[in-house]
């Protein structure tokens, strides 16, 4: 166990960010920034005033093979995010 | 279960379900299940022109594995609740917990011995 | 359950100290990286490169001072992140255990 910060399962990483602003990192691309109001075993997850992000790689007209991004953006106040498309939370950093 | 009681708290309320196949249907919470299957009625599709077949049909289920997000009004939650119940579902880690709403006390009521 | 059948051999760890190097069923193998600098690759090819703070059974990970890598670069910081197990591909001791 790392006795700088009292977490002892990986759980406890996410129940210490209750009421805080997270960083989600979701399956197709997709990336959201909400407020952490509830969660599950299965990391499903209810976060309000949240911010999606999904990447779009436009492959064509960019022959050298790397596509341009883009980023569409919209904005939820309360939203439910099913547990099996989630890849990655951080909490917001503890300084 | 706690999400499942979460759902149930927004029964006859409105919430647009997205699913993985970015499909969005917006309408009217008919029911939920443990498996977050949803059943949906006064149905509308958020693109209708990319989905055409879709605008006969008024109600549906949706399996819960292919949903993605469902949008809820922030209104209809008690986040202050939702993070109460979520600590203590978190403590109770290791049991089954059936945590129950209880609508008339406002209370999430936790199986007899846990908590 | 026929009734002559011998019993499974006794586990060995008792009577062999195993050589440092590279014995060890996988938990000895999770047990010893925990606090050390791991990287983590997912099932898509992302590696997660960080200090493993915990894991679990489903292999939820608590990492901090994480860097996220694709193709090489270096695309994203967290001071703390957990990573769902199902994604995990594998993990890979980064310092000597």
């Amino acid at each position: 166990m790392d006795p700088s910060s009292g977490i002892q399962e990986p759980f406890d990483l996410i129940r210490l960010s209750l009421s805080e602003r997270v960083f989600v990192k979701l399956r197709g691309d997709r990336e959201l920034t909400g407020i952490l109001h509830a969660y599950d075993g299965h990391m499903n997850l209810i976060l309000s005033d949240v911010e999606e992000t999904i990447m779009i790689v436009d492959v064509e007209g960019a022959p050298d093979g790397r596509g341009t991004v883009n980023v569409a953006k919209r904005k939820m106040e309360m939203l439910f995010v099913r547990g099996d498309g989630v890849i990655l939370v951080s909490p917001p950093s503890r300084t | 279960m706690l999400i499942f009681s979460v759902f149930k708290t927004l029964t006859d309320q409105q919430v647009t379900v997205e699913l993985k196949n970015d499909l969005s249907i917006t309408g009217i919470l008919k029911s939920v299940d443990q498996f977050l299957n949803i059943r949906l009625d006064n149905i509308k599709v958020s693109d209708e022109a990319r989905h055409p077949h879709m605008m006969a049909v008024k109600n549906c289920f949706i399996r819960g594995s292919v949903v993605r997000y469902v949008q809820i009004s922030a209104e209809n939650v008690d986040t202050q609740l939702l993070e109460d119940a979520t600590r203590r579902e978190a403590l109770n880690q290791n049991v089954y917990l059936d945590a129950e709403y209880k609508l008339e006390s406002r209370e999430w009521r936790l199986p007899s011995g846990i908590g | 359950m026929d009734e002559t059948t011998p019993p499974p051999p006794p586990p060995e760890s008792e009577q062999l100290p195993p050589p440092p190097t590279h014995t060890g069923s996988p938990t000895d193998f999770l047990k010893g990286v925990v606090g050390k600098r791991v990287i983590v690759r997912l099932t898509s090819g992302v590696d997660y490169r960080g200090v493993l703070s915990c894991l679990d059974g489903y292999m939820n990970i608590a990492l901090e001072q994480t860097e996220e890598h694709v193709n090489g670069v270096v695309t994203n910081r967290y001071g703390d992140a957990f990573i769902r197990g199902n994604n995990v591909l594998y993990i890979s001791a980064a310092e000597a255990l």
